[in-house]
């Protein structure tokens, strides 16, 4: 009996240690880039595009870094968005039925989920330079869009999956068609679902940098049409820090802890949506 | 109450109403030729990706043979000499470290959270998890470089800051899943246990860690595929040095750095675009095989467990 | 018009080999209520799946025969699924609101079949929630959602959502199962009233229900027809012995627990409930149930 205790208490000892350096990690990280990106963020820093010699610390922001991200993670979840839903609709029973084709295409859903983004990217950009296009808005956002189409797809499909038949029957029993059904009932159902899934798909884009380090460029300026090479928020962080500057490489913390805000905004705002929304399903 | 279910209510007249149907019937036929072609193109992505990156990477399979190039040591682009060996091994070693940090801590954790942590724990721990996997790439970079490899703990720029980092990235992927899987474990099997003497921990060791083997399996595919394909957090810590590491405090170099690195710029030697897209070649051959040996080896244990 | 409205020649259904239906032929008469009784996994939810064709999101299911809605065979290929549903509401036997409010989830019908003039819906929605019995209740809750109500408020619902697309025919699958006594009969008086516009067949395992309701009574068991006809023929003196033992079985059954419950004096209306539903409960398990989907 003393021995069976005694393992309790060291695996719960263990357990609890575990939680402690996920917490603890959390914390960390949230710590040092406050500790080492506030002092050097100030409104600059958002409101202006780089001044010439930016890089070797004068003056200027990250401006065209943060409009072009926003860019980018848009026009690529958007993008996603349309395909992903229309795929996960699709891989409904009703449609696609159990067909070794819907197995085919879940299994292609898996590995294209995991594939680097390296490679994305790498693949994009050999694509572009076959067919002649430069490193672009457009460039970017059509990598983004295949590194969030697998996401999103799989996240859409189970939240998808996850509707009770009996709401599809009793729609269906009113003479509805499949699209009417998907559209008026599914979607609705799983709302809350999915706008968490493209939240995560845009926070996902929105964080890359290795599928847009060729294909999307890089520039000071803010791009006004989609053929223009575009800045995004992850290379500005890594360019700066890859700069020989002490007060350079304080600007790539400070531009992380923006990146960070974003990515808190869009987890809250995940959060509350998700809970707004949730009031008007069938539980 | 008088029952007015007339036959005269909707008073629509029969034209309108064929339009109508017509016009649903298309809507439907072609949403659904759409919604196929869509799917298709999903489908067909994983193979469109394999043949471009295998086109690229013909002309370095021509020139060199596969011995070569898989398992020499010797990385000198410009005599047209492309050894693999030091950046397969870079991978391997910095992801099988961040593997074996990762899988214990977050098996663990979520073994706490599910059947041990008061709800008000576990609540708070979820938004954190979340938040924690939402974190980009490079942020984790700056982390483990202020944190592991210069700053704080100073453990320079090596297998083990790459391997420490890769690991946090993953904990929160593998443990959410992992606690979703052991929140399914029916609660009467957990009850059949514990009424026979067991203590909670036995209990978890034998009944609900048993129960959720095929879950965690998954979990544990979905962690590795992530680590190993991850690249610019890797890259800011590991040190990039086209060396075989010896040990976990040794430099290394694994082959998402490699093409991020020196993609688009080193056009000018002649197959070295074509050996960056063999190096990609090879990442993707790898998350193919991982995912169709994922699903061999779940099939077994879920035969066997059902 | 034929007094058959549904006409039902040789159907066989298949679930993955295993045989859920076997020759079934009968006709369904025109405005009566026809109850389809039988023990569990008997093939009763099949049948009436069947006739709307939602039978075809089972999987693995075969369907041979002919069913004739009509006239129109609704199983050959050229039958047009969708029209047919709207001719033929469905009332389950757990209430499915739709995740919107009172008033859409009535009116999402009618829309979808292209009535856009504010002033018919609001009519449309009106008429279809007094005909279920709902308005007085809920005329100032038309925008709620309709997840808020209660069960049997669902049920009703429901009901009123399938009159909006002006059926012919409404199927009802067991539809009080899930309800408290009080509401099981305001869907009963419901269905009682609404007979008179339209055809009604009800699955039911409670064979007082089928009692009080029918008109006419199909008795299935394990896939089989057993015996079909007029209500009092079928209750009074079954031609089978098999449905003779099933009425009585249950029946007997249901009056012995009743005079327990009263014999001690106290009626106790929960408890009385809760026995009733013991009992059915384990009637069913006497009669195996066979793999149901």
């Amino acid at each position: 009996m003393h021995r069976r205790r005694v393992e309790e208490a060291i695996f719960k000892g263990l357990m609890i240690a575990s939680i402690t350096i996920v917490a603890g990690s959390l914390l960390s990280i949230v710590a040092i880039l406050a500790w080492k990106g506030l002092p050097a963020l100030n409104i600059a820093m958002v409101t202006q595009t780089p001044k010439g010699g930016y890089y070797l610390g004068k003056e200027g922001g990250i401006l065209n870094a943060i409009v072009g991200s926003l860019y980018l993670a848009t026009g690529a979840t958007v993008l996603a968005f349309i395909i992903s839903l229309m795929v996960a609709l699709f891989l409904q029973r009703e449609y696609i039925g159990k067909t070794r084709f819907a197995g085919l295409v879940r299994l292609s859903l898996d590995i294209l989920w995991g594939i680097p983004s390296i490679v994305y990217g790498a693949f994009g950009f050999a694509i572009m330079l076959y067919m002649g296009i430069r490193a672009s808005l457009l460039g970017g956002i059509i990598v983004l869009t295949l590194l969030e189409i697998p996401i999103l797809t799989r996240a859409l499909d189970e939240v998808v999956r996850m509707i009770p038949k009996d709401l599809k029957e009793a729609s269906y029993a009113l003479g509805t068609t499949r699209l009417e059904t998907s559209f008026k009932v599914v979607a609705r159902q799983a709302l809350p679902g999915i706008i968490t899934a493209v939240l995560l798909a845009f926070g996902r884009g929105i964080g890359d940098a290795a599928s847009i380090l060729f294909t999307a460029g890089y520039t000071d300026r803010i791009p006004t049409s989609l053929f223009d090479p575009v800045a995004s928020l992850p290379l500005a962080i890594f360019f700066q820090l890859g700069t020989p500057f002490p007060e350079v490489q304080a600007r790539a913390y400070a531009s992380a802890v923006i990146l960070l805000v974003i990515i808190l905004s869009i987890s809250i705002v995940s959060r509350l949506l998700t809970k707004r929304l949730a009031r008007n399903t069938v539980k | 109450m008088t029952v007015d279910q007339g036959n005269n209510i909707i008073t629509l007249n029969t034209v309108s109403k064929k339009t109508i149907v017509s016009r649903r019937r298309l809507a439907e036929l072609v949403s659904t030729r759409l919604m196929l072609a869509a799917t298709a193109f999903v489908g067909a992505l994983v193979l469109i990706i394999a043949i471009g990156l295998f086109l690229k990477a013909r002309p370095i399979l021509e020139a060199n043979s596969l011995g070569e190039l898989l398992f020499s040591s010797t990385w000198r682009p410009s005599r047209g000499e492309f050894g693999f060996f030091p950046f397969i091994m870079g991978t391997l070693w910095v992801t099988i470290l961040a593997g074996l940090i990762a899988m214990p801590i977050s098996i663990l954790g979520a073994l706490y959270l599910a059947e041990y942590a008061p709800k008000r724990i576990s609540a708070l721990m979820k938004p954190a998890i979340d938040l924690l996997a939402g974190i980009p790439p490079v942020v984790y970079g700056i982390w483990g470089l202020l944190a592991l490899a210069i700053g704080g703990i100073n453990i320079g720029f090596n297998v083990l800051t790459g391997g420490i980092v890769l690991a946090i990235m993953v904990i929160p992927v593998i443990m959410s899943v992992s606690e979703e899987v052991f929140r399914m474990v029916p609660q009467e099997i957990k009850e059949a246990s514990l009424a026979i003497g067991a203590t909670k921990w036995e209990t978890a060791k034998n009944v609900v860690i048993r129960n959720s083997l095929p879950g965690l399996a998954a979990a544990t595919i979905l962690g590795f595929s992530r680590a190993f394909g991850e690249t610019m957090a890797v890259l800011m810590v590991v040190g990039n040095i086209a060396r075989v590491p010896s040990s976990v405090l040794d430099p290394a170099y694994p082959l998402t750095a490699l093409i991020a690195n020196n993609y688009g710029e080193m056009m000018s030697i002649p197959l070295y675009d074509s050996a960056l897209l063999l190096a990609a070649l090879i990442l993707f051959l790898a998350v193919v095989f991982f995912n169709v040996a994922a699903r061999l080896v779940l099939a077994k244990i879920q035969q066997r467990w059902a | 018009m034929n007094s058959a409205c549904i006409d039902i020649r040789n159907l066989n259904v298949f679930y993955d080999g295993h045989t859920a239906l076997k020759n079934i032929s009968l006709s369904i008469p025109h405005r009566q209520i026809t109850a389809i009784i039988g023990p569990s996994g008997c093939g009763k939810t099949t049948l009436l799946r069947s006739i709307n064709r939602l039978i075809d999101f089972s999987d693995g299911v075969k369907v041979s025969g002919e069913i004739l809605v009509d006239g129109q065979n609704i199983l050959g290929p050229k039958a047009d699924v969708t029209s047919l549903r709207k001719k033929i509401g469905l009332i389950s036997q757990k209430p499915s609101p739709l995740p919107m409010s009172v008033y859409d989830n009535v009116a999402y019908g009618p829309r979808i079949h292209g009535m856009r003039d504010k002033k018919e819906l609001d009519k449309t929605v009106r008429n279809c929630l007094e005909t279920a019995g709902l308005w007085e209740e809920l005329k100032d809750r038309l925008r709620t959602s309709a997840t808020k109500l209660s069960v049997g408020q669902q049920q009703r619902l429901c009901l009123a959502r399938s009159l909006a697309v002006k059926p012919e025919i409404l199927l009802c699958d067991e539809p009080t199962s899930a309800l408290d006594p009080v509401s099981s009969q305001n869907i009963e008086n419901k269905l009682a009233e609404l007979k008179k516009y339209y055809t009604i067949v009800i699955v039911t395992h409670n064979i007082h229900q089928a009692m009080r309701l029918a008109d006419y009574v199909v008795h299935l068991y394990l896939g089989e027809l057993v015996e079909y006809g007029p209500a009092n023929e079928v209750f009074q003196k079954p031609k089978e012995d098999r449905t003779r033992a099933y009425i009585n079985g249950t029946a007997f059954k249901e009056l012995e627990i009743d005079s327990q419950i009263n014999l001690k004096g106290k009626v106790c209306p929960l408890n009385f409930v809760f026995a009733k539903e013991a009992l059915e409960t384990r009637c069913r398990e006497e009669w195996k149930p066979t793999a149901r989907r």
